[in-house]
């Protein structure tokens, strides 16, 4: 009858036939846009840590911060083992491997409030210098997505629980992992940038 | 036939839908395009103030921080809520619908991309209000860091009108790449698709900077941060870096869609192919990539790190290369063409007519040497306007009357465009050339008073500037009368061979009947047998 | 359509050798930043070890080296530019 009530699929002929998945493609291109948005951020942390060198930097305590790491890397490892099980039609451990990811974000977050707090302590604050405004800027704003991340795990993991996902149909997954996977690589680096070089 | 049927059988579509949440791309192209022009004709009113100073030496009409004022929020006003929101509003309109799919790849993405404008609008107007953001819009601190609340609410207003850009990139790269239609190879994309894919490239890259400095300097305001307080130990010269980064792209972002537009209205209005259709498409791709790497030319006076200062010298001039190419191009297109002068086609050869003085005059300052010199002065204020007026608006011009008919299903007053057209080419010219004298003689810009020595100058500029503010009412007149009046188009009044015009004007929700399969380029004029079913036999419109 | 026959790479066993290689880096970065060396090379070894680690998840978690490289030209080149203007800014 009319164009509106052809399939859906021919929709994204152009994109299947050069392999691409709109929804992919999209997250992909966001993910592109947030490296220059963290890029704009590490690059002035840079140009303050090169050119403006302080102390303060001894008040961080890379230990805590490493340990945290490992929390953060573990989590993408759960993450992707949540879109393995649903690749193999297993929901129930695609679940319990979104409940242990929201648990390894939830423990990051709080690694790096408590680290905030005793910074406060120190004398480190958002306003006490350019390093303290810079670090929390930067820091703060990788803490922040990773809340929206452990929200986003959580809206998935209440889909997956009623049944949204299975063997054949999981991209909303997929995506998701892409954007946790990226705020762990954006914390990779942020790692080495702050507290290693 | 098999649409109007259709619509037979649907009640008309209510005019209220444009101002309701809608996921269709044409209504949200013309919310765009509409709200667009409500802020250009604001931001004109602001210019109309500005000139009314400058008619005369001394502080008359306004004090300097009301002048600061109004010059800031004229710049601002045109930049981010006239000219990339109404050249998005054309991508929306038009890349589905020439690319032969049935609507954005997020429709709803889309909806929300447009209803973001309105309120970064109302932000930015509202400044006014609490004491309107004053430096320049460009922003530089240490002022910006210390001007009243509203500077704070012009910064909130871009970050909201940012992020609906990068909404809208997301948009565009997602649609051109995966829902072109059967036999749409990229090769055979109109022009104005390769133009919006290049913006959006550069949209992506360029814009999350900004939004980076942009939270740098609220925080400064708000919380305290001491990333821009020198006794803090922080670098004013970082704000410009982190501001330029986005807002020389952004250059590109304002005259790459509309050059795609110069792209689709000569090969129209000349019968004849475009020439170099693939070299003005990988142009636009390199004017994407190269214009990433220009940006420190806006920082040559800055104290900037001096061994880049060559560097960027150089990437600024070999820019020009690929804009060359489409000026050459453009010009072996229409050359021994049968031209019909229709009001599209005259803002079209006007764009390439001031646009040329613009890049040229942009070469001038690309070098160091010269950019010492008139750096801050009107010499600059003369280049930007005749790119993003004589460039960026007489292309928006050409796609506005090109498009008209497309869009309302009515055709314009060819006679009271006709008019328009030299109202704003004269204006043009009385304006800002003049410009070029004072700046060289060393009038600075963003200034309310002046030295006598530049009366001259000033008056023409402000007679110019009358002129062009008078130049819009034979616009408005005629997209509105004509709207009520004018002659039904049909489906393809330009006997057109790109894909808007094989399907009514305006086009059904569907946009088309079946889904289209293509077989040939968007230019291949001259080949009979490619003239639309639905082409008028007689005379084309403009004949 | 997007999800081919499960190969080697994404059997849950090799997420899990990433992994470990993952935190084997990172105790080996701890390790190095707890000896004290001197920085400039230290920095070096820092910069690539990171650098593996991000390319590690982008490969495999997040299956760039199994999907189309149209993903990987759109996340890479974004990087290379943000590169760029790193090193600009650093020394502006």
């Amino acid at each position: 009858m009319g164009y509106q009530e052809a399939a859906h699929e021919d929709t994204f002929r152009a994109g299947r036939a050069l392999g691409l998945n709109h929804l992919k493609l999209g997250m992909w291109l966001f993910l592109g846009s947030e490296v220059m948005f963290f890029g704009g951020l590490i690059a002035a942390f840079l140009h303050y840590k090169v050119n403006n060198p302080t102390p303060e930097t001894g008040l961080l305590d890379v230990g805590l911060v490493g340990l945290n790491t490992f929390v953060l890397l573990a989590s993408s490892l759960t993450v992707v083992s949540a879109l393995a099980a649903i690749e193999r039609g297993d929901t129930a451990a695609m679940n319990l491997y979104l409940l242990v990811t929201i648990g390894l974000g939830t423990a990051f977050l709080g690694g790096q409030g408590y680290e905030f707090v005793s910074l406060y302590r120190d004398g480190l604050t958002l306003s006490s210098s350019v390093f303290g405004s810079s670090f929390f800027t930067l820091t703060g704003f990788h803490g922040m997505h990773v809340l929206v991340g452990v929200l986003w795990a959580l809206s998935t993991f209440v889909r997956g629980m009623g049944g949204a996902y299975s063997r054949n149909d999981h991209l909303g997954v997929e995506v998701f992992g892409l954007y946790w996977h990226f705020v762990d690589v954006v914390w990779i680096v942020l790692f080495t940038v702050i507290y290693l070089i | 036939m098999r649409s109007l049927v259709s619509r037979l059988r649907q009640p008309a579509p209510s005019w209220l839908r444009y101002f309701r949440w809608n996921t269709d791309h044409k209504v949200i192209g013309v919310q765009y395009l509409v709200t667009s022009f409500f802020f250009f004709l604001v931001g004109g009113a602001l210019a109309m103030v500005v000139r009314t100073e400058l008619l005369q030496p001394g502080v008359d009409v306004l004090n300097g921080t009301q002048y600061n004022r109004v010059m800031t929020n004229h710049g601002s006003l045109m930049i981010f809520l006239w000219v990339i929101p109404v050249l998005a509003g054309f991508g929306n309109y038009f890349v589905p619908l020439m690319i032969g799919a049935r609507d954005m790849a997020f429709p709803r993405m889309n909806a929300l991309s447009y209803w973001l404008i309105p309120p970064g609008g109302l932000l930015m107007i509202a400044s006014f209000f609490i004491g309107a953001a004053e430096s320049g819009w460009t922003a530089y601190v240490p002022l910006s860091i210390r001007a009243p609340d509203g500077q704070t609410l012009w910064a909130l207003s871009v970050i909201v009108l940012g992020t609906s850009s990068i909404l809208g990139a997301i948009n565009f790269v997602t649609t051109i790449i995966t829902m072109r239609a059967e036999g749409m190879t990229m090769w055979r994309m109109p022009l104005f698709v390769w133009g919006i894919l290049a913006t959006a490239i550069i949209t992506l890259t360029a814009t999350p900077v900004l939004a980076a400095g942009l939270i740098l300097v609220a925080f400064d305001r708000l919380v305290g941060t001491q990333f821009f307080a020198v006794a803090g130990g922080g670098n004013p010269v970082l704000w410009q870096n982190l501001f330029w980064f986005y807002s020389h792209p952004a250059v590109y972002i304002m005259i790459l869609p509309g050059m795609g537009i110069i792209s689709e209205v000569f090969p129209v209005f000349s019968r004849k192919p475009i020439f170099g259709y693939r070299m003005i498409a990988l142009s636009s791709l390199a004017i994407a990539v190269l214009g990433m790497t220009v940006w420190a030319h806006h920082m040559f006076t800055s104290g900037m790190d001096p061994r880049q200062r060559i560097p960027f010298m150089v990437s600024s001039m070999v820019i020009a290369v690929p804009t060359g190419v489409k000026i050459f191009s453009w010009l072996a297109t229409i050359w021994n063409g049968k031209l019909r002068f229709t009001t599209p086609m005259l803002f079209a050869m006007g764009f390439i007519s001031q646009f040329l003085i613009g890049g040229l005059t942009g070469i001038f300052l690309a070098a160091i040497p010269v950019d010492l010199h008139v750096h801050d002065t009107y010499f600059v204020v003369a280049h930007l306007h005749f790119v993003l007026f004589g460039g960026s608006v007489s292309a928006i011009y050409a796609g506005l009357y090109y498009w008209y008919p497309k869009i309302t299903g009515r055709m314009y007053d060819e006679r009271v465009g006709q008019a328009h057209f030299w109202m704003n080419f004269v204006g043009m010219g009385l304006t800002y050339l003049p410009m070029f004298l004072a700046g060289l003689l060393g009038m600075p810009r963003r200034v309310a008073d002046y030295d006598p020595m530049f009366l001259v100058p000033n008056q023409l500029a402000s007679f110019g500037g009358f002129l062009l503010g008078i130049s819009v009412l034979p616009f408005l007149y005629n997209a509105v009368i004509s709207l009520l009046h004018g002659k039904p188009a049909g489906a393809n009044p330009w006997r057109g061979l790109t894909m808007e015009w094989q399907t009514s004007s305006p086009p059904p929700d569907h946009n088309f009947d079946e889904p289209p399969v293509v077989s040939h380029g968007p230019y291949d004029y001259g080949e009979g047998h490619l003239v639309s079913p639905e082409a008028v036999p007689a005379s084309a419109a403009g004949e | 359509m997007e999800s081919p026959a499960p190969t080697a790479s994404r059997r849950p066993l090799s997420y899990a050798a990433v992994f470990l290689v993952l935190a084997v880096i990172t105790g080996i970065e701890l390790g190095v930043k707890g000896l004290g060396l001197p920085r400039a090379a230290t920095n070096v070894l820092f910069l690539l070890l990171s650098l593996g680690k991000a390319s590690l998840v982008a490969a495999f978690y997040m299956h760039l080296r199994r999907d189309n490289r149209i993903y990987t030209a759109v996340f890479v080149l974004p990087v290379i530019l943000f590169v760029v203007f790193a090193l600009a800014t650093i020394v502006i």
